[in-house]
């Protein structure tokens, strides 16, 4: 097998690349896959199969530039994570102005208004004990429905900043600089997606399961 | 009785100190940069006394730090092996996805090489 692709000038060649693509057997093999990884971080499935076609289309584009290495589902993949940051990166940009709906993200109404305790949580809505494990909500689908909703609930530039960094797994300092914001930005609103769905899964989840469960007691588990 | 008497003074003492830190509303985003950035040393003891004195504010940072684990163990078992068919891509999707990629296929190929028969 000749190595065409090692040649960046030959790309456009008469003989055949590599692995001649097959962008059918690509959607087959790897479109559930892709789908699932975008509509996860997008929520949003026209979103979702708009940038799985962006990706596939700049696969068939750079196919010369795979060569085998590794494997064709972590090269795409990689191509789709791409492909979501420049989502992201337009979607801060268009949103930079609007900030009202993140003004509106206020959590005052957790805080005690007035009285000696004033800024300190109120005792009827500050944080309850949750009795929760990561291997035991990842065993419960139900409650990572109720986590989706909640995240929907964060204005754009928001929920785009905790996946990135709750999803994805990105360091502060890649965030600041995929989406061309400052630390102390980002830090303000990683707290405020921190505080309302911490506040809303509380409500949505674990404050229904226990009053649902509340004849026995304690916080239901469906473990 | 002694365990009475400790309660009251170990209550006064919790009174005094909670009196004298920030409170939960401003603590919150300490809380939640400490998972951010390594915390000054002013901060940090701020930051205990505070969890010392205030339940609340424990089940805060312990519910935070949960769901960056479960967020990332959840991320991990969706992005891995599909062993759960829970989404996959609409059949709808598919046809679509294969035809935008067919027609693209072919320019591609009608501008590259001859067709090949």
């Amino acid at each position: 097998m000749r190595h065409e692709a090692q040649s960046s000038v030959r790309h456009e060649t008469q003989t055949a690349p590599l692995s001649p693509p097959d962008p059918g057997a690509w959607v087959d093999r790897h479109g559930d896959a892709l789908f699932r990884y975008a509509l996860f971080r997008l929520r949003d499935a026209a979103l979702a199969e708009d940038i799985v076609q962006e990706t596939l289309l700049a696969a068939l584009q750079s196919h010369h530039t795979f060569a085998g290495r590794g494997s064709e589902r972590t090269w795409l993949v990689g191509i789709l994570k791409h492909k979501i940051i420049d989502h992201f990166r337009r979607a801060c940009r268009e949103r930079a102005q609007d900030q009202r709906d993140e003004a509106a993200l206020e959590h005052e109404k957790l805080f005690q208004q007035s009285g000696e305790w004033i800024d300190h949580w109120d005792f009827a809505r500050g944080p309850i004990e949750w009795h929760a494990t990561p291997a035991a909500l990842l065993e419960q689908n139900e409650f990572w429905g109720v986590f989706q909703n909640c995240l929907a609930g964060l204005p754009e530039r928001i929920a785009a900043t905790f996946t990135l960094r709750e999803i994805d797994g990105l360091s502060s300092e890649e965030i600041c600089e995929a989406l061309n914001i400052k630390a102390n930005n980002l830090w303000v609103m990683l707290h405020r997606a921190r505080m309302h769905l911490r506040q809303c899964i509380e409500a949505k989840w674990f404050r229904a399961n226990a009053t649902q469960n509340s004849s026995g007691g304690g916080i239901k588990h469906g473990f | 009785m002694a365990s009475k008497f400790l309660q009251h003074a170990k209550q006064t003492g919790i009174y005094w100190l909670a009196r004298r830190l920030p409170t939960c509303k401003e603590i919150a985003p300490v809380m939640s940069e400490s998972l951010e950035r390594r915390l000054s040393a002013r901060e940090r003891v701020v930051l205990k006394l505070h969890l010392l004195v205030c339940e609340f504010c424990v089940r805060y940072l312990d519910q935070i730090i949960l769901m960056h684990r479960a967020l990332r163990a959840r991320t991990a078992q969706l992005d891995e092996p599909p062993a759960t068919p829970a989404t996959s891509l609409p059949p709808a999707a598919r046809e679509r996805l294969k035809r935008a990629l067919t027609n693209s296929r072919t320019e591609e190929l009608g501008t590259e090489r001859d067709r090949q028969d």
